[in-house]
């Protein structure tokens, strides 16, 4: 096995950075380079001139710290959906379902903690319910990873299917209505509101995802094997590696961090809202692909989905903030993504010329 | 699903056969007997909601029934699963075959339902359009639905009290170019203006997410530190403002009021999470349907247009049942 993953690596690395005399090659780890890689570099700037402009544009109201703790709590429930979607996406997979996916998940933990003592429920419930969410995300997910490692359905239609599914079995179990209760008070003042040291819960836990699987995907064999089957399948078969077993894995952390979203919404929310989640998948890729992960499969990175996750944040608040027509915010972001992504493609292709 | 449609309209066939002998029957039985005060009676009447599970529906549902057993109406009810036209259209043609004497309906589209309406209503029936319309003005013979811009001015005077009629308000709406929350909006933000110290901050829309509700409730807050009201367009926009402003640590400091008076926000009246709702009055809107078919009936004239009131609920007044008795209910 160990011999296997030596071989794949250099291929992932190559993907991943410009080649680096041997020398450079050496001094910097290998897992370091790919974690913190140049790739992520364009995009940091754009968010890094996107905060600038805002914090002179509106002196003393957007860089704060209130705001700034908004934002971060605001993104908290994309961050890890997206970081679920850096790896599926870096196989040269996608996943539409996880809107649906998260609301299912939602409505399973909510039905249980509804019948076992509603708002008021003690904190056994709370973590049964937690337990029920990630089990209900996770099983989608190895379902639908199981379909698509069969290689007869494309990921974008299975997971359109799922998509659908996911989100019909929500409804029949409710009726269609978000049912009243579905979260215990316990989980809301404590993931959902509460702090610590200042830091608001819901973002310290996306953080700790983050960090886990950006170490994930940087520097453990299960990384990059995902990047080895993105960049290509073939090859990785026969150096002997399961592709379809990894598959299931791959979509299988999809719905298990879409269950983690789905019990951080209730905590926040405090409902299951079926109806709002039509367009998460759509916010996510987005973020992704913002934060340079190659829709093509092959490369990416954790830490550019961070950043991609934060542009359209501080955008959409920063335009509150100046005040400029809503309508502005959809055409601001849209523009965002097609530079950014122009951009680093542009950057790509003179470094391959060079 | 097929199988249980076709055999549904197997069932509504065999009904309509019933009905028709059943009608021949009536018909000549009361030919030489009480002839005005049965114009309304063994009448048969349906009614289509727009989406069956929402209690706004449900609650119109309940007291239409309750009118319409009361003057002897043959009355039954469904509605569509989902606020869509591809969900409501079968249902309205399945009704449409039984040939009803009166039909109530809240058309989820403007203008896709007409063909199938207007076929419906030159066979004779009678239509009524509940809560929603349609474009085309040749159908219906009345129209009842609350009056939404007035919605808005009750809203409106009702959060301007609780701001103490100062500060920043905003409306976060679902999405522009919906005719009722358009309606409402437009009637908030001209009722405000009577407030020379309230400033109205731009419509914002969430697109029916309550996570953009949150997030920009909360950016308005970090740009208008005096804000103190938030009218919210429907109940998801309404969940998400008071996560914002809870993650603020503003609940309560900002005033929300709120369309509807659904059960689960009703609670959140209770717990003070939402602090004004604006109640229309689904009940009366069933009733006052039944009542001018009923009208239409017997010949006599009928209002071509009603608006129904709408009602300001806060946690002063919840417990009062002459307000009360506006919460929308989830079963009959």
């Amino acid at each position: 096995m160990t011999a296997d993953s030596k071989e794949v690596r250099p291929a992932a690395a190559q993907q991943q950075a410009p080649p680096a005399p041997d020398g450079a090659g050496r001094t910097v780890p290998d897992w370091l380079r790919r974690a913190a890689g140049i790739s992520e570099l364009w995009t940091f700037v754009i968010l890094v001139v996107l905060v600038l402009f805002f914090t002179i544009a509106a002196p003393g109201k957007f860089f704060t710290q209130y705001d700034l703790t908004q934002i971060a709590v605001n993104a908290a429930i994309y961050l890890v959906l997206g970081v679920g979607m850096t790896f599926v996406i870096i196989t040269a997979g996608i996943d539409l379902s996880i809107g649906s996916v998260l609301v299912l998940s939602a409505v399973a933990a909510g039905e249980y903690n509804i019948h076992h003592g509603g708002p008021d429920a003690g904190w056994g419930t709370v973590a049964v319910c937690a337990v029920i969410a990630l089990a209900v995300g996770a099983g989608w997910g190895v379902l639908q990873g199981a379909v698509v490692a069969t290689g007869k359905v494309p990921p974008l239609i299975v997971t359109l299917g799922g998509l659908g599914a996911a989100l019909g079995i929500a409804e029949l179990a409710t009726g269609g209505q978000d049912p009243a209760g579905a979260a215990a008070t316990h989980l809301q003042n404590s993931l959902g509101f509460g702090k610590v040291l200042g830091i608001p819960w819901m973002v310290v836990l996306a953080a700790v995802v983050t960090a886990v699987f950006g170490l994930v995907l940087g520097a453990t064999k299960f990384g990059t094997h995902t990047l080895a089957i993105g960049s290509n399948p073939t090859a990785v078969r026969r150096a002997g590696i399961g592709v379809g077993r990894h598959l299931v894995k791959v979509y299988g952390l999809m719905g298990l961090l879409a269950g983690l979203g789905a019990v951080m919404w209730l905590a926040s929310y405090g409902t299951t809202s079926i109806a709002g989640h039509s367009t998460d998948n759509l916010k996510v890729i987005t973020a992704v692909v913002l934060g340079g992960t190659s829709l093509f499969g092959g490369r990416g990175s954790v830490l550019g989905t961070v950043i991609g996750v934060f542009i359209p944040a501080v955008l959409t608040t920063g335009l509150i903030v100046i005040g400029v027509q809503q309508y502005w915010q959809d055409v601001a972001v849209g523009v965002v993504l097609v530079a950014a992504v122009y951009v680093d493609q542009m950057r790509r292709k003179t470094r391959e010329q060079a | 699903m097929l199988s249980i449609r076709s055999r549904r309209s197997a069932l509504v066939a065999a009904g309509t056969v019933l009905a028709l002998t059943g009608a021949a029957a009536c018909s000549s039985s009361s030919g030489g007997g009480s002839g005005s005060s049965g114009g309304a009676a063994h009448k048969k009447v349906r009614l289509i909601t727009g989406v069956k599970s929402d209690p706004f529906y449900i609650t119109m549902t309940c007291a239409a029934q309750t009118e319409a057993r009361a003057k002897g109406m043959d009355f039954s009810a469904d509605g569509s699963a989902q606020w869509d036209v591809s969900v409501q259209r079968p249902l309205l043609d399945s009704v449409a075959a039984s040939r009803p004497d009166g039909l109530m309906i809240s058309p989820v589209d403007t203008s896709a339902l007409t063909p199938s309406l207007k076929q419906i209503q030159s066979a004779g029936t009678k239509v009524a359009l509940v809560d929603t319309t349609v474009t085309d003005d040749s159908i219906g013979i009345t129209r009842i639905s609350s009056d939404n811009e007035k919605g808005g001015r009750v809203a409106a005077d009702a959060l301007a009290k609780l701001m103490g009629e100062k500060g920043s308000a905003i409306v976060i709406s679902v999405k522009p170019g919906v005719s009722t929350t358009d309606a409402r909006i437009k009637g908030f933000t001209e009722e405000m203006k009577k407030y020379p110290k309230i400033k109205m901050l731009p419509t914002l829309y969430d697109n029916d997410l309550p996570a953009t509700a949150a997030s920009q409730i909360q950016s308005t807050l970090a740009a208008h530190p005096d804000l103190g009201g938030v009218f919210a367009g429907n109940t998801n926009t309404g969940q998400g403002i008071a996560t914002g402003l809870k993650q603020a640590g503003k609940q309560g400091a900002v005033k929300v009021a709120a369309f509807d008076a659904e059960p689960d926000e009703v609670a959140s009246l209770k717990a003070g999470t939402l602090q004004v709702l604006v109640a229309q009055d689904p009940a009366a809107i069933g009733r006052e349907a039944v009542d001018q078919l009923a009208a239409a009936f017997e010949g006599k004239s009928v209002q071509k247009s009603i608006g129904t009131d709408m009602v300001a609920i806060t946690k002063a007044n919840m417990n009062d049942p002459s307000v009360s008795k506006y919460f929308y209910k989830s079963g009959c």
